[in-house]
């Protein structure tokens, strides 16, 4: 009906199917993100760091280059499991920048302009809301984490001789595990944080401090009471360690003498852990109306 | 005001009521608000009256299944509010009282992009969402971000909204809330045009009579969580067609008499006042007939119209009635 036709008319077309309306919020959320030219540098600077990475890997496997360099110690340029292990943290780091920005802006905006019931009065769950968003910093740090880590990977792979592949592939198990794990609990982190605190530049700070107050408190402990359990506030650290730990690294590269005194299960229960205290609060927070006790 | 006609209803919502109440409970931390409803709406725009705290959003949340009931249940055509909400949800188009929109994005994509959840493709969520813009009047604005556009504008986007993806059920609450008279005309008017122009049942909220009595056709009056009547608008109106309030002069028993002959029933004041109510088959030309008949002066005539606010009013100063009721 042309739109100029002032009646109402019922609707009686196609529908989409059910189970793909999450991604509706996902593409809505790109591209309104899109539109930010802060987050486009920041993604941006994202994907600077890889460019160097690959940058040495090519240096690395080109003797050529390395001549003109000048470059004599062939050790100077390795590409092994601790170099994809630099690789990652790095490209964590600047996943945690991105999730920072992101992730308020995802559910701070809809909570503040009270539209969760507009959602919720349709065929769509608190879940698929939740997965909606999820899906958008998952796929947006995944770009920026084990995508182009894989990718890098498959370089050094395709430079690289002696069938080096075959003797790393099960460096891409680590990679994509690792990579999930962080990306999971940072996304559920940022939205239970925006949602709680529903104001966009204030969540972001909270993100931020969020990750680095409990740290400094856990070495507050350690210093007092002489332990190292108190790491264990320490979700950085603690990645790390699983990190190192998938990439079957054991010297202390990664961070302080003592890294590996936290046990590896300990770890992961506390980024599981965080994962499920966020999911109790999005499941507290997100709600078409709010009850008040009393 | 215009009565408004028989509703027509298709063969799924003729099996069943609109709302279907039964002893419907619900708690909100812990402290109970609605307290046993229970009670069938047959009529396709039914009405939610109650002064504030009665209880009249808490029952639309719940019939949306944003609150669990604590005991009893609540069906919206034949559909429970709580087990069969997704698919109660895919029929409903439902327009908040509070601000609730998205304020960055343009009006038109706003509604396109609540289209789209409802489960529209995106080219015909685009294409509803312009018209269903142009329709409630904001054809000018729609791309403009939501959060610049006054409180009426935001009413009207709200409504947008909820009648984009062409649902069966809308829930309206508080749809006036804060628009100037000739706004709300307008939308009362839109409303009303919506209702005729579908199938589609309605269920307003307001604590505004006038509201009510224009768009809907049975009326809920809730009062401390509880119902205080349940009335039939379109028979209301029927019957005070049929009541008549006469002050006469030299009216005698014969008058009456007369008059009860024809199937009336008469009550007889003082100074000459008499209620007449007349059954379907009396016109009131045979009334005067009979006057003249007699030589009886009638002075002064009036249809009584029991309106909606004596209706609420009554509703409001009843206690402790047997059904549970207030």
């Amino acid at each position: 009906m042309a739109v100029y036709k002032r009646r109402y008319n019922p609707y009686s077309g196609s529908q989409s199917p059910e189970w793909s309306r999450f991604f509706v919020l996902t593409r809505y959320a790109f591209a309104d993100l899109f539109k930010s030219r802060f987050f486009v540098i920041l993604l941006i600077l994202s994907f600077v760091p890889i460019l160097f990475f690959a940058g040495y890997i090519f240096i690395a496997n080109n003797k050529t280059v390395q001549l003109l360099l000048q470059m004599r110690s062939a050790d100077l340029f390795t590409v092994e499991t601790q170099y994809f292990i630099i690789i990652m943290i790095v490209q964590t780091q600047a996943a945690f920048l991105l999730n920072c920005w992101v992730g308020p802006v995802l559910i701070a905006g809809d909570l503040t302009n009270g539209a969760l019931p507009l959602f919720l009065s349709r065929p769509f769950t608190r879940a698929d809301y939740v997965l909606g968003k999820l899906a958008v910093l998952g796929l947006l740090l995944s770009a920026v984490t084990w995508i182009p880590c894989l990718l890098l990977f498959s370089l050094q792979s395709g430079l690289a001789k002696d069938g080096w592949i075959w003797a790393h592939l099960w460096m891409v198990v680590p990679i994509v595990l690792c990579s999930a794990i962080w990306i999971l609990m940072l996304s559920l982190i940022s939205m239970a944080v925006s949602a709680w605190v529903k104001l966009r530049i204030v969540a972001t700070g909270v993100i931020f401090i969020s990750f680095f107050i409990p740290a400094g408190i856990g070495e507050m402990f350690n210093s007092i009471m002489g332990t190292y359990w108190g790491r264990l506030l320490n979700f950085s650290y603690m990645f790390r360690l699983i990190l190192a730990k998938g990439f079957r690294e054991r010297s202390g590269l990664l961070g302080p003498s003592g890294w590996n005194e936290i046990p590896l299960p300990a770890a992961w229960g506390v980024l599981i852990f965080a994962c499920l205290l966020s999911l109790v609060i999005l499941n507290m927070r997100l709600r078409a109306r709010e009850s008040v006790r009393g | 005001m215009e009565l408004h006609s028989e509703p027509i209803r298709n063969d799924w919502q003729m099996m069943n009521p609109t709302i279907e109440l039964k002893e419907l409970e619900v708690q909100l931390g812990g402290r109970p608000i609605l307290r046993g409803l229970t009670g069938v709406l047959k009529s396709r725009a039914i009405g939610l009256l109650g002064p504030n705290g009665a209880g009249k959003s808490t029952l639309i949340n719940t019939l949306l299944g944003f609150h669990p009931p604590f005991k009893g249940s609540a069906r919206v055509l034949g559909l429970d509010s709580h087990t069969d909400s997704k698919a109660l949800r895919s029929l409903v188009g439902y327009m908040p009282e509070n601000d609730a929109f998205i304020s960055k994005m343009s009006g038109v994509r706003f509604v396109r992009y609540m289209a789209e959840i409802s489960g529209l493709p995106p080219n015909q969520a685009m294409e509803r969402a312009h018209e269903a813009f142009v329709y409630v009047g904001l054809g000018e604005a729609r791309y403009r971000p939501v959060g610049t556009y006054s409180l009426g504008m935001k009413q009207l986007a709200k409504l947008a909204q909820a009648i984009a993806h062409g649902p069966k059920v809308l829930i309206l609450d508080e749809p006036t809330n804060g628009m100037d008279p000739p706004a709300r005309k307008r939308l009362i008017e839109l409303i009303c045009e919506i209702r005729e122009a579908s199938d589609i049942c309605l269920l307003l909220s307001s604590h505004l009579l006038r509201d009510v009595e224009e768009t809907c056709d049975e009326v809920l009056i809730l009062r401390n969580g509880q119902i205080a009547s349940i009335c039939n608008l379109v028979e209301e109106r029927r019957a005070n067609r049929k009541f008549l309030e006469l002050e006469t002069i030299g009216a005698e028993a014969t008058f009456t008499s007369t008059l009860e002959g024809l199937g009336c029933e008469c009550a007889v004041f003082t100074n000459g006042r008499i209620k007449v109510v007349m059954p379907d088959s009396v016109e009131i030309r045979e009334v005067f007939k009979v006057a003249a008949d007699k030589g009886v002066q009638i002075r002064r005539m009036n249809h009584r119209r029991d309106s909606l606010e004596d209706i609420f009013l009554n509703a409001m100063e009843q206690t402790g009635a047997p059904d549970g009721r207030i």
